[in-house]
């Protein structure tokens, strides 16, 4: 992040802290803005990271879920639906997730496999003010298709995290959602209990900064077969959650290896059959 | 201590230099119907039941509002709310009945509670039992939308940061998720 940008949003931080969370305002939102709309920030991104690319905007293979208005913007969810079937000729081989306005915006790049029979995802976003989260799904035959929408919301990079279990830091936790059966999707989630600290948040106590400590990867197999491999920031939300499907062809052990920031490495597993 | 002691302690000092504000007031042009807290000081239990029963027999839906009277950012919803009454008291008036709960911000949500018919539950416990999201953290100011039944009409934000444009106070009263 450039250091300007850097500095204005430590300074609206500590313009802010010790207020009730409602106190933070969206500074620069706009009241409304079409969900399919571009931003400054996003030009600049799509090229850094598509230079020279065409992006296709639509719904028609991707499309993004999002509350106008979350609850709390440290914690807001986003859903990701493909409208694409996994196949091998052709399927979604990486999915990026941004957030338009945060002080890092590109919160989340998923490698797929086509173990993940649906490349459908969910997940849980700090959301720093009013801002398009965005989904770019790129196929296997290099098409970029991409679907927005428009959120509104303040304060959640800065609003107070949960700190009632730093004992349990890199606990891994899977899921499997209902019925499962050899050959189909299913659908299951991972959660890694984690402060996800942005380093932009101030101790109250201290009047430090918090250093930066977040989860920085979640690599997901099944069976000894990868499933997908997600780099994440910290504008995922603390103990960040991924859910997603993957395709049980065999008994085996769905495992999830977490790195975060410090380099410390956590592992759930989760037997199956 | 916890982060979360900290954070309330932290806000209780927040606020300790807060000066003095007038007392919490939904403004007058949009006929509110003000709810006193009963079981004070120990706790602040607002009963619903009648803005409820009302807004059922008059076919309203209830735009409840839980104010505190030293509250700079309820001032600034009010004092928004105020300066826009010609344009938003019809669109509350064609839809809504107001209830205006008032408190203070030295009531947390240990002490908050809410009252439909013969079940009070404190804040945490009555968000969770309507599936609010916005059960971790009581912010101040609040605001609901029930039907007649006590059904909450959407999930609204924490705050009224994000509506105090009249678009977008629009967009609350219309529902637009």
């Amino acid at each position: 992040m450039p250091t300007s940008d850097r500095r204005r949003f430590l300074g609206r931080l500590a313009a802010c802290a010790g207020a009730p969370a409602a106190a933070w305002a969206a500074p620069g939102g706009l009241p409304s803005a079409q969900h399919d709309a571009s931003s400054p920030e996003w030009e600049r991104l799509i090229e850094h990271l598509f230079p020279g690319r065409r992006l296709v905007q639509g719904q028609s293979v991707v499309q993004v879920a999002a509350p106008l208005r979350a609850a709390y913007g440290a914690s807001v969810p986003v859903k990701v639906t493909s409208m694409l079937p996994q196949q091998p000729q052709l399927h979604v081989r990486k999915v990026y997730i941004v957030v338009d306005k945060n002080p890092s915006p590109l919160a989340a790049v998923l490698d797929l496999t086509t173990e993940v029979g649906q490349a459908d995802f969910e997940t849980r976003l700090r959301v720093d003010e009013y801002s398009h989260v965005r989904v770019v799904s790129e196929l296997s035959n290099g098409e970029l298709h991409t679907d927005s929408r428009y959120v509104k919301t303040s304060g959640g990079c800065s609003a107070p995290p949960n700190r009632d279990a730093l004992h349990l830091i890199g606990k891994t936790v899977l899921k499997v959602s209902g019925e499962w059966h050899m050959g189909q999707p299913v659908q299951a989630d991972v959660t890694v209990v984690h402060p996800n600290d942005s380093g932009f948040e101030l101790n109250q106590v201290t009047v430090m900064y918090i250093p930066p400590h977040f989860v920085r990867s979640i690599r997901v197999s099944y069976a000894r077969r990868l499933v997908f491999d997600a780099e994440l920031d910290f504008s995922v939300s603390e103990n960040p959650m991924l859910r997603f499907h993957f395709v049980p062809r065999e008994r085996g052990e769905l495992r999830a290896e977490v790195t975060d920031s410090k380099d410390s490495q956590f592992v759930g597993t989760l037997a199956l059959g | 201590m916890t982060m979360r002691r900290m954070c309330a302690l932290l806000l209780v000092v927040c606020l300790a230099g807060t000066p003095r504000l007038a007392a919490a007031v939904f403004p007058d042009a949009y006929k509110p119907t003000p709810v006193q807290p009963a079981g004070t000081p120990q706790r602040y239990e607002f009963d619903l039941t009648p803005a409820l029963e009302r807004a059922q027999r008059e076919h309203k839906r209830l735009y409840v509002y839980l104010g505190a009277s030293d509250c700079p950012y309820c001032r600034r919803y009010e004092a928004f709310l105020e300066r826009h009454a010609d344009e938003l008291v019809p669109h509350f008036a064609k839809d809504y009945l107001v209830a205006d709960l008032r408190s203070n911000l030295s009531v947390t949500a240990e002490r908050l509670y809410f009252r439909i018919g013969d079940k009070s539950l404190p804040y945490a416990d009555f968000m969770r039992s309507i599936g609010d999201e916005r059960a971790r953290l009581l912010v101040y100011p609040s605001v609901w939308l029930f039907d007649g039944k006590g059904k909450p009409l959407m999930q609204m934000p924490a705050g009224t940061g994000t509506f105090e444009t009249v678009p977008e106070q629009l967009e609350i009263l219309r529902l637009q998720q």
